[in-house]
């Protein structure tokens, strides 16, 4: 296949792999919960070496209200649209979690400057839908699902918003949420007919802070869903117990064909991998078991809390995050079932291994990063979500986030902080804000599906 | 029209008349003080203010553990003035609303009232 077709995305993996490099990134920046009474905004950082303007946030676009904890982003369209000369990649959606406005973004008409082209009221999306707490944004041809997290009220499970193309609400898009207790992430696999989904809380246990003690009263995930991605249902739940505490995002290989899947458990601070074996049975096991690491002040030893992990566009590496350890790590996932650790950078953290990274103090961890299609930059942020932020690393609404950049060698493995890039959400012009999330104008490694 | 003085200690003790009634988020930003907030009914803490006079009626909160609740805060986008009341308000009365949850556990009495259970003396 070529890669002069005319959709959005590319033909395939191997094709977005030779894209051109990243030389924008969107990330929202938050002040929900960070004392500043400011709208949260879309932050455009310049990631142009060229540039003279390289590492600085050179626009921000301020969201109408405050207050909606701007989180995680997705596109209106992806490589499953490919073929598609009537699509393109130009709109990026917004959920606020906390009040559950849609914002649709154009990045199109000016990457440099993305304009609000559209928000769908929280109140809206209750009144019709009956949910809360948006979540992950995923497109599948024209259409868009958006995962919500609790009903009106905040309770779980929630379920799936469908958006038409004009950014319209069809309704739910599931058909049944079965026997789920939770929601919160989701990835398909279209040539399987497969889509696996995982489990925090409900809106009204996660969104106030964390009660360690709740996860005992079973008020958070530990399972994982596979569901008949077109009857809209589930069909399997694995109960993954201990293993699986928390279970938050899951990643399918980029490989259409692959069932291989990945899920980090964020409080176990575990790696689950699912795969479809030779029966056609999905299966699953525990490849990477991060240990809690003592510390001086604490009773019990810190948990890493693995709160994302990403697949490289060619299937070969894995990144994860260790929030509260402050390290993210790089393994060599060619065999998924025995991965091999091949790289890993300390910054921030509570135990005091890199407290200063290029000359900025970190308050927080290492938490959302996004991965160059190339697989040899990786963009990391430091705030998780502004309650938790605010217990584990108080400090942050002082300092507020960080990005920084590491080099990252796909060939052999490997990974640097890299000297010259840093973006100091502790500066902004309003005061300390937090970002989180980043997305890339051509697309990246944590959107596109192929059919 | 019922109506309840709320006075907001870390705001030079200005204070307010409004019904009592209405959810005091929503009586306050009428009255043009900024408050943060977020759902809107109860459920995510954005809105949390210390109580340190007087009674509301916040029955339909869901964010606050018990502990919380004991330490004065209130979900101002829910909660009612029973009496005349004295807050604080904004992130910095949150001095207590957020602690780490592994070097500070919960007692089993201090859990959100659906799941917690009663002191025993
Ligand atoms: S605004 Fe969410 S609890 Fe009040």
């Amino acid at each position: 296949m070529t890669s002069d077709c005319c959709g959005p995305g590319y033909a395939s993996p191997a094709e977005a792999i030779r894209a051109p490099r990243e030389k924008l990134l969107y990330t929202i920046a938050i002040y929900t919960g960070t004392g500043i009474q400011k709208p949260d905004y879309l932050a455009t950082v310049d990631v142009d070496p060229e540039s003279p303007t390289y590492s600085q946030v050179i626009h921000r676009l301020e969201m109408p209200g405050i207050g909606d904890e701007l989180h995680h982003m997705g596109w209106n369209a992806c490589s499953s649209c490919f073929d598609d000369g009537s699509m393109s990649r130009k709109y990026l959606i917004l959920p606020g979690v906390r009040s559950n406005n849609l914002h649709i973004v154009d990045t199109a008409s000016d990457p440099r400057a993305p304009r609000l082209h559209k928000v769908i009221d929280g109140a809206e999306i209750r009144a019709k839908a009956d949910l809360s707490g948006p979540h992950t944004v995923h497109c599948l041809g024209s259409e868009i699902i958006i995962s919500f997290l609790g009903d009106a009220k905040g309770e779980a499970p929630g379920g799936y918003l469908h958006l038409n193309k004009d950014f319209e609400i069809v309704g739910r898009w599931e058909n049944s949420m079965g026997a789920i207790k939770f929601g919160y992430d989701f990835w398909y696999q279209p040539r399987h007919n497969v889509m696996v989904s995982s489990e925090w809380a409900a809106p009204n246990t996660f969104m106030p802070g964390f009660d360690l003690e709740e996860v005992g009263h079973l008020k958070y995930g530990r399972e994982l869903h596979f569901w008949d991605f077109e009857k809209r249902e589930p069909i399997e739940s694995m109960y993954l117990g201990e293993d699986g505490l928390i279970p938050l995002e899951v990643k399918f290989h980029h490989d259409p064909d692959s069932t291989h899947g990945f899920c980090g458990a964020a409080l176990s601070s575990n790696v689950i991998h699912w795969w479809k074996d030779g029966a056609d049975k999905w299966q699953w096991e525990k490849i990477i078991d991060v240990e809690n690491e003592p510390h001086p002040d604490w009773p019990i030893p810190v948990p890493g809390v693995m709160s994302a992990i990403l697949v490289s566009m060619d299937d070969k590496y894995l990144y994860l995050n260790n929030w509260l350890h402050g390290d993210m790590r790089q393994y060599d996932i060619s065999d998924p079932h025995n991965p091999v650790l091949t790289g890993q950078v300390w910054m921030g953290g509570l135990l005091g291994r890199a407290p200063v990274v290029n000359g900025v103090t970190i308050a927080g961890g290492p938490q959302m990063f996004q991965l160059s299609l190339d697989g040899r930059r990786l963009y990391v942020t430091t705030s998780l979500f502004s309650t938790w932020d605010n217990q584990f690393y108080p400090e942050i609404r002082e300092r507020g986030g960080v990005m920084v950049m590491i080099d990252c060698d796909p060939e052999n493995g490997g990974m640097t902080l890299n000297p010259d890039f840093i973006v100091d959400f502790g500066k902004e012009p309003n005061g300390p804000s937090r970002c989180h999330e980043a997305r890339y104008p051509g697309g990246d490694c944590t959107s596109d599906i192929w059919l | 029209m019922t109506t309840r003085v709320v006075t907001l200690a870390n705001r030079n003790n200005a204070s307010y008349e409004v019904d009592a009634r209405r959810p005091l988020l929503e009586a306050l930003r009428d009255h043009g003080i900024d408050l943060p907030y977020g759902c809107k009914y109860g459920g995510c803490i954005t809105c949390a203010a210390k109580l340190t006079a007087g009674q509301v009626d916040q029955r339909r909160q869901v964010a606050l553990n018990n502990r919380q609740v004991n330490d004065g805060y209130v979900i101002l986008c829910v909660a009612r003035p029973v009496t005349d009341i004295t807050l604080e308000i904004g992130v910095e009365c949150h001095d207590k609303l957020y602690r780490n949850p592994f070097l500070d556990p919960l007692k089993p009495h201090e859990l959100k009232a659906d799941i917690a259970t009663p002191e025993e003396h």
